[in-house]
């Protein structure tokens, strides 16, 4: 497998094929004795935006720090959750449990939900 | 639904979807100041989107990635945020042009000036958008944009000769008034190969969930669709040389391009004009408005479909619903629709290598298309046809402004 074609920028869908967002980054270790390998999927805007420019980097975490779901650093999935790496990336865990879908969730609740015809309050908990 | 009555369908669609602001307003003023002379450049126009819209839909159909979605994963993040910005703020240009040509024909018919219909048309767009679904938007207003055809009937009540419409087909060098000519010829080449379009067709094939069974069926309706479309666009231009350039009109306002509809239908053309128009920027608007929040969506990989609730992709139905109503504050200002459109469709022009070259790489990638990749037909005429554009955008678009 090559990480940069195969893996970074890839779809990433959780176990009941919802999708979470892409691969914005990777945590790798680097053992003295062992091959390096990697440990860490990073979903967030300021991974992504480092890929350009660390001051983009800075302003997304100052505005993910004031500003909506509030999180505080990226999404990190352990690598052991993959379960294939094919057309997406299927994980092994419930999107919404990983914080991936905090942004998707704070806007259906205190945007979209509140327009007539947007949805049912918590439809998206069925 | 039947293979026969899905080809019947996406050609009437293509038809009806085909015309919009951008390709009528270009037409028109390219008959009124240069007769049939420009035909050539919707008939390249033309040949390179039937090409693009094929390969839009043979992407989507072997490899079950929308354009964007393949661009990203292809071309990385920094690359696609650069692509991302260009097309989105091109589009959007386009798109407060739509909501303008909708204005515009509800001011011809009502007498109320356009300013006052932005807010209550892009509620309408918007509405359409949150409570419709793609087959809806796809199939519905298309079917209403069928109107589009009294510009061909008008074409032929006119009587054109057809030895000098066959002689415009071939390009030629005006003798006076270049930079018109090349700013025009840009336009609608701008207003022809639309990347929203193809960003719209390849996400629709995924929503209609096409497979490689569809390869023949996308060729028939690409092919089709979009000739036919294009005889529409030619019909507005010859139309235009019939009606308007005898009379010395150009046309700078929208009720000027109107005339070219009532000098062969009196009682009734202008009219038609406006409900014609009406339905086909209406069409157009929903499709640019539905490609914008498709390409946020694809690219950052959030929940994304027409046909789901709001709430079930909050973040795709928050960018449409924030870029028509963004949309409708220049229109509210008194900006000019007119003029909107006429730079939206050269700046597409000019931005077409960005949105065209990685497309043709990813249509050449064995790892999306496997055998179904391009062969050297595809490429060669979609490469000459941008290159054409782009150095004509680069030479005509200043010159253009400088000169006006």
């Amino acid at each position: 497998m090559k990480l940069v074609r195969d893996v970074l920028d890839k779809q990433l869908i959780d176990r009941e094929e919802c999708e979470m967002g892409r691969v914005s980054g990777l945590i790798m270790h680097v053992g003295e004795k062992s091959q390096p390998r990697i440990t860490y999927i990073v979903i967030g805007g300021e991974t992504l935006w480092m890929r350009i420019h660390p001051s983009l980097a800075s302003f997304a975490k100052r505005l993910a720090r004031t500003w909506g779901p509030k999180r505080d650093g990226p999404v990190r999935i352990p690598w052991s959750r993959v379960e294939t790496v094919g057309r997406d990336i299927k994980l092994d865990v419930r999107g919404r449990e990983t914080g991936a879908l905090d942004w998707e969730i704070w806007i259906a609740r205190h945007i979209i939900e509140h327009i007539p015809g947007g949805g049912e309050k918590g439809e998206e908990e069925e | 639904m039947s293979k026969a009555l899905q080809i019947a369908l996406g050609i009437i669609t293509s038809i009806g979807g085909f015309l919009e602001i951008g390709s009528v307003v270009t037409a028109a003023q390219a008959g009124a100041a240069f007769g049939y002379q420009l035909l050539w450049a919707i008939l390249l126009g033309v040949l390179c989107l039937i090409f693009l819209v094929e390969m839009s839909g043979r992407l989507a159909a072997v490899s079950k990635h929308t354009i964007v979605d393949a661009m990203r994963e292809r071309f990385g993040f920094p690359f696609f945020s650069i692509v991302l910005l260009v097309m989105v703020l091109v589009a959007f240009l386009v798109l407060v042009a739509e909501l303008g040509g909708i204005g515009l024909s509800l001011q011809i018919l009502t007498g109320i000036g356009f300013p006052w219909w932005a807010i209550p048309v892009s509620f309408i767009v918007w509405a359409l958008m949150w409570r419709g679904t793609f087959s809806l938007i796809e199939n519905g207003a298309s079917l209403l944009g069928l109107f589009t055809i009294s510009f061909a009937v008008a074409a032929v009540k006119l009587h054109p000769d057809w030895g000098s419409t066959a002689h415009g087909l071939l390009p030629t060098f005006p003798g006076d008034q270049k930079a018109k000519y090349g700013f025009i010829a840009v336009s609608i080449l701008g207003a022809s190969i639309s990347p929203y379009l193809m960003y719209f067709y390849s996400s629709g094939a995924i929503e209609d969930e096409w497979d490689e069974s569809y390869i023949p069926i996308n060729r028939v309706i690409a092919s089709f669709g979009m000739s036919f479309g294009g005889f529409l666009s030619m019909a507005v231009l010859v139309a235009a040389a019939l009606a308007l350039r005898p009379k010395g009109i150009d046309v700078d306002k929208y009720e000027q391009a109107a005339l070219l509809m009532t000098t062969a239908l009196p009682r009734w053309g202008f009219y038609l004009f406006g409900v014609a128009m009406l339905f086909a920027c209406l069409g157009a608007a929903l499709e640019i408005s539905l490609a914008i929040a498709y390409f946020f969506a694809q690219g950052l990989g959030w929940n994304w479909s027409e046909n789901l609730t709001p709430s079930r992709d909050a973040r795709f139905s928050l960018v449409y619903t924030i870029i028509i109503f963004l949309a409708a504050i220049p229109l509210v200002l008194g900006v000019d629709p007119i003029k909107v459109t006429l730079m939206g469709m050269a700046l597409t022009a000019a931005t077409l290598p960005l949105a065209i070259v990685p497309f043709l790489f990813l249509m050449n990638d064995p790892i999306y298309l496997g055998e179904h990749r391009n062969g050297w037909i595809s490429n060669s005429v979609v490469t000459i046809v941008i290159l054409i554009s782009f150095v004509l955008a680069v030479i005509s678009i200043p010159l253009q402004i400088m000169g006006s």
